[in-house]
């Protein structure tokens, strides 16, 4: 079956839309004891930043109706780190590196593209992670500005060749303006979403149930908000868009693809059932088979009413 | 390669008004498990719940868990009957060397009693000497305790009148001489049974507890503090359900 399931996104060649989101897979090393990773189109690292960050303390998790609320605040090894003991086991992996890069301000996200750069012959893409709501400065509040946006990403592309994936937040009023603002820096694909800012309180205590107060709410039900945004900006973009957000089953990613994604990001999934790409794998090759359709042919063929 | 097991619920036994003590069927899991480690399982909710090994039985293919009510997931896992199917994820986390010493004491309180329970009858089966401590608040709370042990209750309703410290300064020279001490329960009792373990020249360890979601690492939300000064940091924060849930009492920050 091998073929049917290739999606481009961009310059990039991806032998399945399937890859795993950002802070959902750490650097691969634990799901590697679940399943081949191979099978996947590729997997996004957690989310990097020049030092080394403990992230946020106290209780980071809350349960929710159809999804969670977290709070990890995106503690990691730091960028050295990484490239020392991480990069060349993903590039292992048989799957596209995507390495998720933070910052807290404009410098930082400049930074951390001179430190990539040399490496790009073991990386696929950068995904700029302008959206974490769960950080005290850069990330979202640099992804609600537009300007700022623009800014970042065209500065960046004068840095390094490798291709620029952009993560935005849903937490705007107008995606299409962030979206078209990263198209016009120079990225080379827009990811859509990265998680709602969310809350969610102890009735005993009175106080929120995560010690940040708020937390990034993603799963199930966050997937319709990410659909809308995803079919919202393919109209108006001319590069691919990357779906994520609450992507469980082969229909869902079939749903985002005609909504108008060239791939998708399998994030809070993962840490319900840790294979499931390998079923959602298969039922994909299976929905190929049955319909004598690729899937990249799939991309934006929404009809809208 | 590991992968998630859909089990079936063999028995489910009301201990007590809050408390199942629940077994199921996975004979990957009772071969596997050792003392220490967990089972992530499904519930009606959208995440699984953690939950400690409590026994294991290798020829029927069994493994047990203790649960107790604390909210909304453990009351649906409390009310699941034999038959029912339940997805797990397990054997989980670094479980306690029980190779590390020929003499143990293990201390347990509330819920702890689940873990130290399989550590117990592995010790028991393989003739290392040790003792078992037991805290509870009260004689209701009692569960999984054998005459044999030492038993605290905080009212004095049964047992020692006292909390795990009281029972262990119960112990003889050649009970504690040399020993590791293996401690789950509540972080303040955990943290008093390390300050006693050190205080006696032991080394401890600790089972460390935080809401979890995904168990296998990857998610980063059950972190608790360890030491890092060699890291020129005052903390690291590792994985419960990873990097522990055992850690020796002196790395982690309390």
């Amino acid at each position: 079956m091998s073929g049917l399931l290739n999606v481009k996104v961009g310059a990039v060649d991806l032998k399945s839309p399937l890859i795993l989101a950002s802070g959902t897979c750490n650097f691969g090393h634990e799901l590697s004891e679940y399943y081949d990773l191979s099978i996947l189109g590729g997997l996004s690292s957690k989310g990097l930043t020049i030092k080394p960050r403990v992230g946020n303390e106290g209780v980071r998790v809350a349960e929710t109706a159809a999804g969670m609320l977290n709070s990890v605040g995106l503690q990691n090894p730091g960028v050295d780190y990484f490239i020392e003991h991480d990069l060349d086991y993903m590039r292992g992996l048989g799957c596209a590196c995507i390495v998720n890069v933070a910052g807290h301000s404009y410098d930082d996200y400049m930074a951390m593209a001179q430190k990539l750069d040399p490496y790009k012959d073991k990386i696929d893409a950068l995904e700029v992670n302008l959206s974490c709501p769960n950080v005290k400065a850069g990330c979202m509040n640099i992804g609600t500005d537009p300007e700022q946006i623009k800014s970042i990403v065209s500065s960046m592309k004068e840095i390094t060749s490798l291709p620029l994936w952009i993560k935005l937040t849903p937490n705007v009023t107008d995606i299409k303006a962030t979206a078209l603002a990263a198209q016009e820096g120079g990225g080379d694909a827009v990811v859509l979403i990265n998680t709602l800012l969310g809350m969610a309180v102890d009735i005993k205590s009175r106080r929120p149930i995560l010690h940040n107060n708020t937390g990034g709410y993603s799963g199930p039900a966050v997937k319709p908000v990410a659909i809308r945004m995803v079919s919202e900006c393919y109209r108006i973009l001319d590069i691919p868009i990357i779906g994520c957000g609450g992507i469980s089953t082969y229909e869902d990613v079939l749903e985002f693809m005609i909504a108008g994604a060239a791939a998708v990001e399998i994030g809070t999934a993962s840490l319900i059932h840790p294979g499931c790409p390998v079923d959602i794998t298969a039922d994909l090759e299976k929905w190929c088979e049955d319909s004598g359709e690729s899937l990249s042919s799939l991309t934006g063929t929404l009809k809208l009413w | 390669m590991k992968k998630e097991y859909s089990c079936k619920i063999e028995q489910v036994q009301h201990i007590h008004e809050d408390t199942v003590y629940i077994t199921i069927g996975c004979q990957q899991i009772a071969d596997n498990a050792v003392p220490g480690q967990f089972v992530n399982m499904s519930c009606s909710y959208f995440l699984k719940r953690p939950f400690g090994i409590a026994s294991v039985n290798k020829d029927k293919g069994t493994f047990d868990i203790g649960v107790k009510i604390v909210g909304k997931g453990t009351a649906d896992i409390a009310s699941f009957s034999a038959g029912q199917t339940v997805n797990v994820l397990g054997p989980l986390g670094n479980g306690f060397d029980l190779s590390s010493s020929d003499k143990f004491i293990l201390v347990a309180g509330g819920t702890g009693v689940f873990p130290i329970n399989f550590a117990h009858e592995i010790l028991a089966q393989r003739g290392v000497r040790h003792v078992v401590v037991e805290g509870f608040r009260n004689k209701e709370q009692i569960t999984m305790c054998s005459p044999e042990y030492v038993l605290t209750t905080d009212d004095g309703s049964a047992g020692i009148h006292g909390n795990c410290c009281t029972g262990l300064d119960t112990l003889i020279e050649s009970e504690i001489e040399g020993a590791t001490v293996l401690c789950v329960g509540p972080l303040p009792m955990m943290k008093a049974v390390g300050a006693w373990a050190t205080g006696n020249g032991l080394k401890c360890y600790v089972s460390m507890e935080q809401r979890m979601a995904c168990g296998i690492g990857i998610c980063l939300v059950c972190v608790c503090k360890v030491k890092a000064e060699e890291q020129g940091q005052e903390f690291n924060h590792v994985r419960c359900c990873k990097d522990g849930p055992v850690f020796p009492y002196e790395e982690v920050v309390w």
